[in-house]
């Protein structure tokens, strides 16, 4: 009886050792998941109070003023701003028709033994890092597009009365349809992804039905599928818009970095991230310096809002699907 | 009859489109990695590692550069790596249906996704304007910012694929829940959290714009944490938009150096991730 | 499964050494007053008045969603872990309620060991598995850590077919072998009270034989609570039955009166096969 009497104690006095660690832990990881929306905090406190002497000095002008002089010390954020939607813009009309297609193969029309290697290999489009699609944006898909696509493009395209001044302009290889088409390729890895993997959260019985019916592949994915997984695919379109928002150094090598905006993309341009990559280490005065920091929350307030809306898509799918 | 001709016509039009969609994606991989494999080749030779970036129109390495880089990802790693575990941890085993953890993963999610060159800015004005210089800690952090939401979402997501049941028995053993936490759900976990690491260090290993303005460049070999340095995006950015062919020429083997260990780490662990369920 | 059935599969018990009912040494390790249960707002268990004997076996049986695991796992406060689950009532063991607040769980946990449904080896090697628990409580050296762990694996009868490789993952054993393995880590912390909620109802036939081998063995030592669904594994393992539905108590008795004589009818209409 002692001996267990003394056993007990020992084990409460361990047990009770064991209180604290519980105590110190919960709030550890508390704490760090605090940290987590403090780091987004710093980051909008940070953008803010750098952005501020310029955007007290221009006003709200600064947002719609085509202008960019460091010597004269003017900026305006239409350029940037009007490249950076451009760019994106033409990312997502040759992205997302093909992330579909590819989305669309692999679920339902690819072999099974080939469906996990072509997914693999198409994720990997998302891994190699920004700069190398710049770097071979620079050297090898801009003299490309430059010696055969843009001439063509030009030539035939661009003749055509009214749009063919969106055409227009001196083959450079480099400009605004190249910077796009190459975040293209960037993002539709991420949206494929993303619809494939609500494409798979379809019941089977409900293509089964349809099959039944006699209805082809084509129909069912277009009449079954993709209305069921509606908001899916919308939050992950999104998403594939935020990453081409925010893309910076694949830009950066193909835009041209002009401060000025074209009607035609085959000029160059520049985006907001281009801007920053490019002239903030050689940014001398104030004013110029909290310009881009300017910029920089502009391209955040952006980004922030696209993402936040992708996310609550993806959510309420995932709320409506029980998960 | 008419109709259904029609529609195996636009079936089979529209599977075409499909396979081609798929054929286009993967002739882009392949064109890009097999340029880059051609252009970069020629750069790796025993000089690359061993000499330090040149001064333009002669000839070098990327020593200090390949230094940097590492020096870098290891520190972001080693800060980011317990700060994701802890925050996801919390996420996955404290805060079932709270307010704040759905704020959190939110949040989370946002920064997973949120440009890295908002990262540079806000590290600039966090460390660099308060430093006074740009500094190699200033990369660090930066970096480190992109590793958490990365490993923060995989540690979540790894310990909820943990089976209660296993939760319960060492409960059920009378372990405290910080013990049942690290001695058997971290356990079990593993192996997913170890991946979500390795594709947290691709993710960061070609991070560039971060860098641009934290850890800047430097000419020079240095090991000091608290000035600029030297680092393989940022020279690959400097050389490959200059004139010079010899710094061309390194950028392409640093580009091929990057890619070869990021696609390594990312086939690494999607390898590791389907070795583990085969194992159970 | 008709009186005269029973009391076919009972006489085995019949015949065995003690007579119940005049045994001195019986007493009430476990007193289950007035308890009720919720999840959330539904009501899962109501006014659970019980006793379990030391050092005998009781049996719940009942269809799905009668209650019998939630009573279970009342007893070790497991339902804790999770908010929304409360227990009103008291639950008495050696002069204590556990029900009360304040009281240090995992205290408790360590009296009154479970084994679950499903084998639940954690990811570690057998040893390690085993002296889990152990290393919780106490801090031996390791020749008597070896002893501890190497008596577990004894009791749970599985100590000759994993002597060889303790160090090897617990995962890696058969279904039967790694609940035998649960039991082992469970016995490992020398508890007083042992709760099995189905313990053998993902095993196949021989496994769980020699469970209900070892329970038999193992009643020597601890006061045993355990959840079916197989009645004619309560009936052969088991000195007390208590046969519950829609989380009420409906009948308690020994278990040889429960399966010959019961005398609730609604008792009488489940053995009998008539619904369930």
């Amino acid at each position: 009886m002692p001996a267990d009497i003394a056993l007990l104690r020992v084990a409460a006095a361990k047990s009770r050792r064991g209180a604290p660690g519980d105590f110190i832990f919960r709030h550890l990881t508390f704490l760090f998941a605090l940290l987590v929306l403090l780091v987004l905090g710093g980051i909008i406190v940070a953008l803010i109070d750098g952005a501020l002497p310029a955007l007290r000095y221009f006003g709200i002008a600064f947002l719609y003023t085509d202008v960019w002089n460091p010597v004269t010390e003017k900026f305006g954020a239409l350029a940037p701003i009007f490249g950076t939607l451009v760019t994106s813009a033409i990312a997502m009309v040759v992205g997302i028709p093909v992330a579909f297609g590819v989305a669309m193969f692999i679920t339902e029309i690819c072999p099974i033994w080939l469906k996990r290697p072509l997914a693999t290999m198409i994720e990997l489009l998302a891994a190699i890092p920004s700069i190398i699609y710049g770097i071979w944006g620079l050297f090898v898909f801009a003299p490309f597009v430059q010696q055969y696509i843009q001439p063509a493009i030009i030539n035939s395209l661009g003749q055509i009365p009214g749009i063919g001044a969106l055409f227009a302009g001196p083959p450079l290889g480099i400009g605004v349809l190249t910077a796009g088409f190459i975040l293209a390729i960037m993002v539709l890895p991420f949206i494929s992804s993303i619809m494939r993997d609500v494409f798979e959260t379809v019941p089977p019985m409900l293509k089964e039905s349809a099959y039944g019916l006699g209805a082809t592949r084509t129909e069912v994915v277009l009449q079954i599928v993709l209305p069921y997984t509606r908001i899916g695919v919308v939050g992950g379109i999104m998403l594939g818009l935020g990453r081409a928002l925010g893309e910076t150094m694949a830009v950066t090598f193909v835009i041209g970095n002009a401060h000025r905006i074209s009607a035609s993309i085959l000029q160059p341009g520049t985006t907001i991230s281009a801007s920053l990559a490019n002239e903030f280490t050689e940014a001398v005065g104030d004013l110029y310096l909290s310009s881009l920091i300017a910029l920089g929350l502009i391209l955040f307030v952006i980004t922030f809002n696209v993402l936040a809306f992708a996310k609550l898509m993806l959510l309420r799918l995932q709320k409506r699907a029980g998960g | 009859m008419a109709i259904y001709m029609r529609r195996r016509l636009i079936n089979a039009g529209v599977m075409a489109l499909a396979m081609a969609a798929t054929g286009f994606g993967l002739l882009w991989l392949v064109l890009v990695l097999s340029t880059l494999l051609w252009n970069g080749i020629g750069a790796i030779t025993p000089a690359l590692f061993s000499q330090m970036t040149p001064p333009p129109g002669s000839a070098g390495g990327l020593l200090n550069a390949i230094f940097g880089s590492v020096v870098m990802t290891l520190i972001a790693t080693l800060i980011g790596t317990p700060t994701g575990i802890l925050a996801g941890t919390f996420l996955a085993e404290y805060s079932r249906g709270s307010r704040f953890g759905e704020v959190v993963r939110f949040i989370n999610d946002i920064l997973l996704s949120a440009p890295s060159i908002i990262v540079g800015l806000f590290v600039y004005e966090l460390m660099v304007v308060r430093m006074g210089h740009f500094s190699a800690w200033a990369g660090a952090v930066a970096l480190a910012i992109i590793v958490i939401p990365v490993v923060v979402r995989t540690t979540e997501d790894m310990l909820n694929l943990v089976p209660n049941a296993l939760r319960e028995a060492a409960a059920a053993l009378g372990s405290p829940k910080w013990k049942v936490i690290v001695m058997v759900a971290y356990r079990a976990a593993l192996q997913g959290m170890v991946t979500g690491v390795m594709l947290a260090v691709a993710r960061i290993a070609g991070e560039t714009a971060p860098l641009l303005f934290t850890a800047l460049n430097n000419q020079f070999w240095s090991t000091n944490l608290n000035a600029p340095m030297a680092n393989l995006p940022v020279v690959i950015f400097q050389f490959a938009m200059s004139p010079y062919a010899d710094w061309q020429v390194l950028a392409w083997g640093g580009a091929l150096l990057i890619t070869i260990t990021v696609l390594f780490l990312n086939v690494g662990a999607r390898a590791l991730a389907s070795w583990s369920t085969f194992k159970q | 499964m008709s009186p005269a059935t029973a009391r076919q599969i009972m006489s085995p018990a019949l015949s065995d050494s003690r007579d119940t009912r005049a045994d001195p040494s019986l007493r009430q390790k476990v007193l289950i007053r007035q308890v009720d249960f919720f999840y959330g707002a539904f009501q899962a268990l109501k006014n659970i008045t019980m006793a379990l004997h030391d050092k005998r076996v009781t049996a719940f049986i009942g269809p799905s969603g009668c209650g019998k695991s939630t009573l279970l796992r009342v007893l070790n406060r497991i339902y804790e872990l999770y908010p929304g689950q409360r227990a009103t009532g008291e639950v008495i063991v050696d002069g204590e309620n556990i029900l009360a607040p304040g009281l240090d769980l995992n205290l408790l946990r360590a009296r009154i060991g479970m084994v679950f449904q499903k084998p639940t080896p954690f990811p570690m090697s057998i040893y390690d598995n085993v002296a889990f628990g152990i290393r919780l409580y106490e801090r031996l050296p390791n020749h008597e850590l070896d002893d501890r762990v190497e008596s577990a694996l004894r009791r749970a009868a599985l100590w000759g077919e994993v002597r060889d490789k303790l160090r090897q993952s617990g995962l890696g054993l058969s279904g039967g072998q790694q609940q035998r393995l649960c039991i082992a880590r469970a016995v490992a912390v020398q508890p007083e009270i042992l709760l099995l909620d189905e313990p053998a109802s993902a095993l196949d036939p021989i496994s769980t034989q020699r469970i209900e081998e070892l329970i038999a063995e193992l009643k020597e030592d601890y006061c045993i609570a355990i959840v079916t669904h197989n009645m004619q594994q309560a009936a052969r393992s088991s000195d007390y039955t208590a046969f519950m539905y829609l989380g009420e108590l409906i009948e308690f008795d020994e278990t040889e009166r429960i399966f010959t004589h019961p005398k609730q009818k609604h008792t009488e209409d489940y053995i009998t096969g008539r619904f369930g």
